[in-house]
């Protein structure tokens, strides 16, 4: 077989050599044993002459370790790294597909001015030093004309968006939202307000969890999502509640298809089991918990017969569920989960589970929930920021619920409070890497508030739907191709690591990373100070207390700080009013919310034609709409549909197929929709990320149809969250009458 | 003695998250619409109350049969089982006739579009040059699939068809036992994806010529050669040649229970 290895050949010799190979081939048909002695060589491979290089992942949040294989400056391949164990060795499809966001021919290439009306997509190239020049006249303008705090800054999910609320709080703004009032503030508020902190799942040692509503085996959360698959694997058990059978319904222990925002009814009945039949701890709960009297009285009537008529979950299954999970305690938990932006009493729901995890004792144990572990990073380049007594008296969101998070806000109360100029005007809007235009409820509130602003600048790495809107847009780098401080990432009780990114390849096209724009226009607008350092030099501040860190991370790209063992919080105080875990909240009983979590049906449908409860949700292979133009990602999901029932689709005249108008108060979509048994009747679902507005996203303009112009713009009443499936919607088949 | 290189898949682990489907594609610059892997999903169980049942999803590409019908229908000797025991397709002798593709039971190959000749799973072995298992294991986030030598008996691959004995499961042709070197650690698996492979005019001609007969089967298989060419030639100037993907076809396969 070595002369077939001559490129040289010609096509014409090949045929000649074909001859005598087939005879081989054919003598190998007919006799496996004699083939197994004559089997001829692989052909040779060379060696492929890659370097290896450390890096993050940037496709979602979860920022898993990699190893990128660049060959002659290009990158090739996007591996896992394994020694970075949070991602259990794993880097999944969206990065795989990171190469194809770095040579994405729809990339931003140089700084562009808006040249039509907004949203109209005419652009002119510019140079930066026009860019920046621009950017640094207009938030001077705007802080003389608006005070500083009409200056609205939004920051995604980055390892540089420190430096971007860094910039704000320079600046003089307080004005700063981030996803996380679009995601999973709802989750927090209960658990910090329960707990006193935010724990992480340790879902490895777990032996019983319940999913309420986390699709963890599509929406991807490292380690979790790979935890959960093991788990089972030795015998543990995952019950899954989910109006949809999703991949985590398909391969959980059992699934139940809950009518959707009856979660809390669920836990109470739970609780109401637990507390019954005595299955708690009751020395655990004397000593570690207040209000438990309180909560017991207020769920003795919430039995599994009651729930199972408001969720649907029949009252044996709910019993003995409560039973399987208290006899796993502490080693079992109700996974607290990510994407809490469901209902107005969100925070509420969530309440429920954090009880129902009082209730099991499973605070600090293994398999249970567990403090954050500690990361040891100092803080770098500490400043002192301006006051400027110009400024209103704080965020522009504020007062309209009890408990904002003062650091993140609340996106959709703060356009609201734009859109009305009240009770300050907003006027400009500074947006990173995030993408409201395609992920906040209800567009045509955040087309109101933009229409109203004086200047808009998106910087990002493609041009995006918020990008779209913008006055200007400044072109990012890849993660693959920057410079980033350090990163703590948490990975449940085994302790939390650190990562930085150094560049892999250099910046593409005229791309500058947001450090270096802020940095600028920090001087540009007088407060340098705030930026007197770089990128290594913030670094080492960052990671003083490790003097080995920074050769561990270059050499491993990782480093795993010191990790106390669990149960290190062992009687020490909760960081609550009582400093205990509040079953009952005196926080909340002191502004007049229900201090313990009041169970009210979820609003019912208005009429029958919008019938059907509308739920977002995500797929391995989408981050949101900061993916779905990916060319290796749009392969597998090329669009969206509307999943719908196949019995309702019957009732519609719906066919697998058909593109059906689906309609709310919000605004209309149009969709294919995909009839299935995998969704309860009441239910549609569509994933994020399509009906793009943006002419920038080649690959999906004109595909599927956008959440965001079917969801109520609702918000959750105590932490002032985004409510996303408080949104019903009407679906007809296209063309019918 | 030679390497026995298999694929072990615990699919009970897989959560049909396409990572190993996306890094093949990235490793081997596998084209737009095509693929040299797969997940397939099994039609759910429906429950007595109506829900549906536990899913199943199960990773697949060639499997490197011992006995493959791909390599008998190769009219050029581009497809053959080498000495690791992989099924290689010699891109240099392939002349794209497509008679592999119809004659894998398993939907494993295709016409690739730009290159117009057969492509499938060879296990990377770029990356096994380096140390690197094929870019599917390697990123498959759960770990449900694992590969190595079966000679080995040290190997990873040894290891779980050792613990695993009387739970693995091959996917075997209907009517047709190519022996596939990949094993399966789970009772279920989804139907469908193995079908009768269809023996092509050639095969047939050479099965039908025992031992002696060879140089005539060679005679033979240079005028299937010949008449492949033009026939390649024709369908790359039309542009067509969307041969049936993996999976195709609706006849139902078999299981085949070992050890």
């Amino acid at each position: 077989m070595s002369a077939t290895n001559d490129a040289s050949l010609t096509r014409r010799q090949f045929l000649r050599l074909a001859g005598a190979t087939a005879a081989v081939s054919a003598a190998a048909a007919l006799d496996p044993a004699q083939a197994a002695q004559t089997a001829p060589a692989a052909p040779h491979v060379g060696k492929p002459q890659w370097e290896s290089k450390f890096g993050v992942c940037d496709m979602c949040f979860n920022r898993c370790g990699l190893i990128a294989r660049v060959d002659k400056g290009r990158i090739v391949k996007l591996d896992p790294n394994p020694k970075f164990t949070k991602s259990r060795g794993m880097l999944c499809a969206r990065g795989n597909a990171g190469v194809d966001q770095v040579y994405d021919p729809d990339r931003l290439k140089t700084p562009l001015l808006r040249e039509g009306k907004r949203g109209e997509g005419k652009w002119k190239a510019i140079s930066w030093e026009e860019a920046l020049s621009l950017c640094a006249a207009k938030m001077k303008d705007i802080a003389a004309k608006y005070t500083r705090c009409g200056m609205l800054f939004s920051a995604g999910a980055d390892m540089q968006s420190q430096f971007v609320n860094r910039f704000a709080e320079a600046y003089g703004s307080y004005n700063v939202t981030s996803h996380e009032s679009l995601c999973l503030l709802s989750g927090s508020r209960a658990f910090l307000d329960t707990f006193g902190e935010v724990p992480q799942p340790d879902v490895i040692n777990s032996k019983y969890v319940i999913l309420a509503g986390a699709n963890r085996m599509e929406a991807l959360v490292t380690p979790d999502s790979m935890d959960l698959v093991t788990i089972m694997k030795n015998g543990a058990k995952v019950v899954a509640l989910d109006p949809r059978y999703t991949k985590t319904a398909a391969l959980a222990s059992e699934w139940h298809p809950i009518r959707p925002g009856t979660d809390m009814a669920f836990m109470l009945a739970l609780m109401h089991v637990i507390i019954a039949e005595k299955l708690y701890d009751s020395q655990y709960i004397k000593e570690r918990t207040s209000g438990f009297e309180r909560l017991a009285a207020h769920v003795a009537d919430k039995t599994p017969e009651w729930a199972a008529a408001e969720c649907g979950v029949a009252a044996a299954d709910i019993a003995r569920i409560a039973r399987e999970l208290a006899a796993a305690a502490p080693a079992s938990m109700v996974y607290p989960g990510r994407r809490t932006s469901d209902y107005e009493n969100s925070t509420q729901i969530r309440r429920s589970f954090a009880l129902v995890n009082a209730l099991l004792g499973n605070w600090d144990r293994p398999g249970g929930l567990v403090p954050a572990r500690p990361t040891g990073l100092k803080k770098a380049a500490p400043f002192e920021a301006p006051f400027y007594d110009d400024n209103p008296t704080g965020r522009v969101d504020m007062k309209i619920v009890p408990l904002l998070f003062d650091d993140e806000g609340s996106f959709v109360i703060t356009r609201d409070c734009a859109i009305k100029a009240a009770p300050y005007p907003v006027k400009g809007w500074f947006v990173y890497k995030t993408n409201p235009m395609a992920t906040a409820p209800e567009r045509r509130k955040t087309r109101e508030m933009i229409a109203q602003l004086e200047f808009m600048v998106v910087a990002d790495i493609t041009m995006s739907d918020t990008a779209w809107m913008a006055d200007l847009v400044l072109p990012m780098p890849s993660a693959l191709e920057r410079q980033d401080p350090v990163q703590p990432l948490q990975a449940g009780a085994e302790g939390a690591c650190l990562v930085f990114r150094d560049p892999v390849i250099a910046p593409l096209h005229q791309s500058r990373p947001v450090f270096e724009v802020m940095k600028d226009l920090a001087g540009r607008l007088g407060f340098p100070e705030a930026f007197a350092f770089d990128i290594p030099s913030y670094r080492r501040q960052q990671l003083a207390a490790f003097p080995e860190a920074e050769q561990t991370i270059l050499r491993d790209g990782v480093f795993y700080p010191p990790n106390p063992p669990l149960g290190a919080t062992d009687g020490q105080p909760f960081k609550t009013t009582s400093q205990k875990i509040e079953l009952v909240s005196q926080r909340y009983e002191g502004l007049g919310l229900d201090a313990l979590p009041v169970y009210t049906p979820p609003k019912p449908a208005p009429d029958d034609k919008r019938r059907f409860r509308l739920v977002a949700g995500r797929s391995a292979c989408v981050t949101q709409a900061s993916s779905t133009n990916n060319a290796l990602l749009s392969e597998f999901e090329p669009e969206n549909t509307l999943w719908l029932n196949e019995d309702a689709a019957k009732e519609l005249g719906v066919r697998h197929g058909d593109v059906v108008e689906v309609e709310s108060p919000a605004g209309k979509g149009e969709l294919k929709a995909l009839v299935t048994p995998k969704i309860r009747r009441d239910t549609v679902y569509m994933l994020s990320g399509f009906g793009v507005i943006s002419g920038g996203l080649s690959r999906i303009r004109g595909k599927g149809a956008s959440i965001v112009e079917l969801l109520e713009g609702r918000f959750d009443a105590i932490c002032g969250n985004s409510a996303i499936h408080e949104t019903y919607v009407s679906v007809r088949r296209k063309g019918a009458a | 003695m030679n390497q026995k290189l298999v694929m072990v898949i615990d699919s009970a682990k897989c959560i049909d998250c396409k990572g190993c489907v996306a890094a093949c594609k990235q490793a081997n610059g596998v084209g737009r619409g095509v693929w040299r892997n797969w997940i397939k999903e099994a039609v759910p169980p429906v429950l007595a109350d109506g829900r549906l049942g536990r899913g199943h999803f199960q990773p697949g590409a060639c499997m490197h049969c011992d006995e493959p019908s791909c390599v008998g229908a190769c009219p050029t000797g581009a497809t053959y089982k080498s000495a690791d025991g992989s099924v290689v397709i010699d891109p240099k002798l392939c002349i794209g006739c497509g008679n592999c593709i119809k004659a894998c039971p398993y939907g494993a190959r295709f016409r690739d579009p730009v290159k117009r000749i057969a492509d499938k799973c060879n296990y990377c072995p770029e990356r096994r040059a380096v140390g690197l298992p094929p870019a599917c294991v390697d990123t498959c986030p759960t770990k449900a699939r694992v590969f190595g030598d079966m000679n080995d008996p040290d190997s990873e691959v040894s290891k779980l068809l050792r613990a695993n004995q009387g739970k693995v499961v091959r996917i075997v042709a209907k009517g047709h036992d190519t022996k596939p070197n990949m094993y399966y650690i789970a009772s279920t698996a989804p139907d469908g994806w193995a079908v009768k492979p269809v023996d092509p005019l050639s095969f047939d001609a050479l099965s039908g010529l025992i031992g002696p007969a060879v140089k005539a089967a060679v005679g033979l298989s240079g005028l299937g050669v010949l008449a492949m060419l033009g026939r390649q030639l024709l369908v790359s100037a039309r542009g067509e040649g969307k041969d049936a993907g993996p999976g195709a076809g609706p006849d139902a396969g078999k299981e085949d229970r070992h050890g």
